[in-house]
């Protein structure tokens, strides 16, 4: 009797409850979200990225870098009478870190997210925070993955960099024109980051003589790069790509200087950084005659309007030198604030992604390659200049001056670009 | 040919590293019955304390010392202020069987947080006394340098040091009995707490050792010895886990594994083959390539 | 029985309904958290039975997490199979794979397990990135397609938060029963008495062997969960620390203590970071020290935990009382 007494409570109790619940799912639609993060006078903007943790090295000096061409904005006017606020959350390059530390961005109401770092770090982020019904712009996105600039899928998603797949279709011209008929070999990071670069070598038409792929973060395992230049040695290449992080090019410089093997190095854009490979013990003499590409000027080209301004803005707001690091990281702010100006004083974020689609490809920016942004494709830039190191550490361009290359994501051919960069507005404020 | 005789020149070199690790973990082994996963993290901050020595006065042949002695004093204060107070503690109820494994787990987390707040996680580098460059025999050069040679001949002394002390000493013989048995050494008047707390410290110092060893040629960073400890597991494992001259042993063979697959299969599998050499020795060799008579329930 | 069976799961279900209330009310962060700290519940519920019940450790259940989201994904991506249908064949397979490695760990205790288990969450990610089809370090996508139509309209984010948590609360069930039947009682003999439990008939490794498989099992489920959140299933998001923090959490409550053991363990483990990060960004402490903070405090927690309440903060306490009553016993006479 007792035990059915209680059951019957049980019952009426959970029924109670779930009505209860059930009103309580009833609450009114939010107010629209458009506006979220903007006063008349501030905006505020977040970035997740690695500030601490093995995969932060040259990574986190982007984040404030970004905020330093803020805070230089800031101090002349802001934009339409408002000032930047950057919010930066230090994520460890972990997934569920970003997505939780891009949750607590959104608790303390962005206007929008920007430069958010790592490919599979913004995959996640768009899915659990449902950028696409949410409407929560991402900006410029730290990452070489194309995907993210397919508007069907990402529709708030803005892509920046050129892809390393562009980046190794154009490698593949430069080795047909100067290394006819020599042995090519490539090392790779055994991810889609390999997998875009083997793709791109493929389309490109590049026979490959030897293919290493390694596990990422085994590079600090010693016996790692010896296995590689061995290898490469014993098959005669002459010419190796690499496609990795910078700690991985410098344990294969390295053990090559070791080794006196002196193949023509190919270095890719992210993992030839000169101060994070000298501070991992590659000296000039190992760099000499490196090729690399670049879609921002040298971090050392002084007579370039947009690096000499950087220069002058991380003098006054940042620490540390001047890097490439730091330069990505400026542009990247730069293009922000064009965007945030293009959208107009009543700023919203739908604004702003017009705004982008619309205007972005004639955005005043430090890169020598021209942003693709249409109302059909949230593609950034679209190409590389190529650069030999020199003796001394400092990025040569092919043939004396800037020669930009562009491609496409797809089969096109690579083209020598004639494309004019804007010239810098005045003091280097959006206008 | 030269890609096999490369193979075996860095296999016995990165071996005798992984041998020096191994050694340590057998050391704390035999003398308390503890794996200890901190290894790596007291190898890590005694490699730091070498760097620091490089620093500030520019020898690494100072450092080598200076470092083995700080791995040592560190070994001896996680020891005694909480290896041996903890073994009191917990003597009963669910944790009793693991609560070493998870205090030094714990440990190793402190040491990581701790070093990465001291000295930062970006990489440091320690650059070698002596030449890295390969040594050249006719046209060829070889990924064998002056400074493999280095890491041979110190990993030797370490062990003839260790093998003088355990044969030849009276230390060593207290060594040897407080490991096999404890309760009978206590009646025979040996200090085991002390003999214990001197097996630690032999270990401290062979794991910075190692690491000081290791650092020139890769990075040094807070995590950068943690797939060392996993690599001197599995030798220790190979060689038995409480044998010396096993853990030796099991060092090249996993240094000679490691780089065969590496120069005939691929550097992608550089952390799947110590899991599978370590299953294969499980299931075939149970006791060790050695093969001791204890069993693996210890 | 049949009664506290039933009040138990009174319980269980008024717990969901004050769940499912307040996620109306709160933000996108503590809805994430709140997956996360369920996420965490179910992983810290494998190690409870295998350690906490079996007298095992396992330093790789972030691997055999992995292994559930990568089954999991497979079956989501390639098949379409509802998402039930899913996690209940991710549960099978990762408990599959636990049965592999539970027979060649059979013979192996303590330090030998630890380390198997160790070296097999170091191979794991690397091993991902051998197969093609498994994304590499990049991923793949998991989608759980969004509420049913007639909840109404519900965020993404709310409908994974119901998920995770009914997931946890139906783990949590399980596990309970497992615990509360035969095979709970005769893991505790095993490890408390090996020899004993032999002689009175029950097979030691079997007994192990099992455990092993449903700790991988459910360890499985916490990896659909985790993919589930995060959208995405790459191995960056199963590192080796993933697998310490879970035991972490498992020790910090006690560890054989599942309710509210785990749910404890869950909650510091999240709550510790947020609470961290509020502390070091008040007092603009610089960015390394307000990351490593972090672990040290959390790593720091774990071995006091160990020294000091060795078997949960609830067994101290009984002890205590047990300690006292003797004495006044003694007072008495």
């Amino acid at each position: 009797m007792m035990r059915l007494n209680r059951s019957k409570k049980a019952i009426t109790l959970t029924a109670l409850a779930a009505s209860v619940a059930l009103v309580a799912t009833m609450v009114p639609a939010q107010a629209s979200t458009d506006k979220v993060g903007v006063t008349s006078k501030t905006i505020k903007l977040g970035i997740s990225q690695p500030t601490t943790g093995p995969a932060s090295a040259g990574y986190n000096k982007v984040a404030p870098a970004m905020n330093s061409y803020f805070k230089y904005v800031n101090d002349n006017g802001g934009i339409n009478g408002r000032k930047i606020e950057l919010i930066i959350k230090n994520d460890g390059y972990v997934v569920q870190r970003a997505v939780n530390e891009s949750a607590a961005l959104v608790d303390e109401g962005v206007f929008a997210l920007v430069g958010s770092l790592g490919t599979a770090n913004n995959t996640a982020v768009a899915e659990f925070l449902d950028l696409k019904s949410t409407g929560l712009p991402s900006l410029f996105v730290n990452t070489g993955f194309s995907g993210f600039s397919v508007k069907k899928d990402y529709p708030t998603m803005f892509s920046l960099f050129p892809s390393y797949y562009m980046e190794a279709k154009i490698f593949s011209e430069y080795i047909k024109k100067n290394f006819p008929g020599k042995k090519v070999g490539v090392i790779y990071q055994a991810d889609d980051f390999g997998v875009d670069a083997l793709a791109g070598l493929a389309q490109g038409g590049i026979t490959l003589t030897e293919k290493i792929a390694y596990a990422s973060l085994s590079q600090g395992t010693p016996s790692v790069g010896q296995s590689w230049i061995t290898k490469l040695k014993t098959a005669n290449v002459e010419v190796v790509i690499f496609y990795g992080v910078p700690s991985a090019v410098a344990a294969a410089l390295r053990t090559a200087a070791a080794l006196a093997y002196k193949p023509q190095w190919i270095v890719t854009s992210v993992g030839s950084d000169y101060t994070t490979l000298t501070g991992l013990g590659v000296t000039n003499a190992m760099l000499d005659g490196v090729v690399t590409g670049s879609f921002l000027p040298a971090p050392t080209d002084d007579a370039d309007p947009y690096v000499k301004l950087f220069k002058t803005i991380h003098t006054k707001y940042g620490t540390g030198a001047f890097d490439s690091n730091i330069l990505t990281g400026m542009n990247t702010a730069m293009m922000t604030a064009n965007a945030i100006k293009a959208a107009g004083p009543n700023l919203t974020r739908s604004g702003l992604i017009r705004a982008i689609e619309t205007k972005g490809r004639t955005f005043a920016s430090a890169s020598l390659t021209p942003p693709t942004y249409s109302t059909t494709s949230h593609a950034g830039y679209a190409g590389f200049w190529l650069a030999q190191i020199n003796s001394s550490g400092v990025m040569v361009p092919e043939s004396g001056k800037y020669k930009v290359y562009t491609t496409d994501a797809g089969k096109g051919a690579v083209k020598v670009s004639t494309y004019k960069r804007p010239a810098m507005p005045a003091k280097g404020l959006p206008k | 040919m030269n890609q096999f005789i490369s193979s075996i020149l860095i296999g016995f070199s990165q071996g005798s590293i992984y041998a020096l690790m191994a050694l340590a973990l057998v050391l704390v082994f035999r003398s308390t019955r503890v794996v200890n996963f901190a290894q790596a993290g007291q190898a890590m901050v005694s490699t730091y304390i070498g760097w620091e020595v490089i620093n500030r006065t520019g020898s690494y042949w100072l450092a080598i010392p200076i470092a083995a002695l700080g791995g040592a004093i560190l070994a001896v204060i996680v020891q005694n202020f909480l290896m041996r107070p903890l073994s009191k503690r917990t003597s009963e109820g669910a944790i009793a069987p693991v609560a070493n494994i998870i205090v030094t787990l714990g440990l190793l987390g402190v040491l990581h947080s701790g070093a990465a707040i001291i000295w930062g996680s970006e990489e440091k580098l320690l650059t070698s006394p002596v030449s890295t460059n390969g040594f050249k025999i006719g046209e060829n050069v070889y990924p064998f340098s002056a400074t493999d040679v280095l890491i041979i001949i110190t990993s030797v002394i370490v062990m003839l040091i260790f093998a003088f002390i355990f044969k030849k000493t009276n230390l060593g013989l207290a060594l040897r009995a407080a490991a096999f048995q404890p309760e009978i050494s206590r009646l025979a008047g040996i200090r085991v707490d002390r003999v214990q707390t001197i097996g630690w410290a032999f270990s401290g110092a062979a794991g910075a050792v190692a690491g000081v060893l290791i650092a020139p040629g890769s990075y040094l960073n807070p995590y950068s010895l943690d797939i060392l400890l996993v690599f001197g597991f599995v030798a220790a494992v190979i060689g038995g886990l409480d044998s010396l001259v096993g853990a030796a042993v099991g060092g090249i063979v996993l240094g000679l594994t490691l780089s065969f697959t590496s120069q005939y299969v691929g550097t992608a599998l550089t952390f799947v083959v110590p899991f599978v050499v370590l299953l294969v020795v499980l299931l075939l060799r149970p006791n060790g390539l050695l093969g001791g008579r204890s069993s693996r329930n210890a | 029985m049949h009664n506290h069976h039933r009040r138990r799961l009174i319980g269980f279900a008024i717990v969901g309904i004050l769940l499912f209330l307040l996620s109306n009310r709160v933000g996108v962060l503590r809805l994430y958290q709140g997956s996360t700290v369920s996420m965490y519940v179910i992983a810290i519920g494998s190690i409870v039975l295998l350690t906490g019940f079996s007298g095992q450790i396992s330093l790789g259940n972030g691997a055999f997490m992995a292994l559930g989201a990568y089954i999991a994904v497979l079956l989501q991506t390639y098949l379409s199979l509802p998402l039930v249908l899913t996690f209940f064949v991710a549960v099978l397979g990762a408990a599959f794979f636990g049965l592999i490695l539970g027979v060649a760990a059979a013979r192996l205790s303590g330090p030998y397990l630890a380390g198997t288990t160790l070296a097999l969450a170091v191979a794991l990610p690397s091993l991902v990135n051998q197969f093609p089809v498994l994304g590499g370090e990049q991923g793949l996508m998991f989608n759980a397609g969004s509420a049913p139509e007639w909840l109404g309209e519900v965020s993404r984010f709310k409908w994974l938060f119901w998920i995770s948590t009914l997931a946890a609360i139906i783990a949590c069930i399980g596990i309970q029963n497992i615990l509360k039947s035969r095979y709970g009682r005769t893991w505790k003999a095993v490890r408390s008495n090996s020899t004993a439990a032999e002689l009175s008939g029950i097979s030691s490794a079997r007994s192990k062997v099992l455990a092993f498989v449903i700790s991988a099992g459910i360890a499985g489920l916490a990896g659909v969960v985790l993919a589930l959140t995060a959208g995405t299933v790459a191995p960056g998001a199963f590192p080796l620390s993933l697998s310490f923090a879970i035991i972490t959490g498992a020790v910090i409550a006690g560890i054989s203590s599942l309710l509210p053991g785990s749910v404890v363990g869950a909650v510091v483990l999240v709550g510790m970071s947020q609470l961290v990060g509020t502390f070091t960004s008040r007092f603009q402490m610089g960015d390394i020290l307000a990351e490593n903070l972090k672990e040290l405090i959390v790593s720091a927690l774990l071995i006091l935990a160990v020294v000091f309440t060795p078997n949960g903060p609830g067994e101290k306490i009984r002890a205590m009382r047990e300690h006292r009553k003797h004495h006044s016993h003694g007072g008495v006479r």
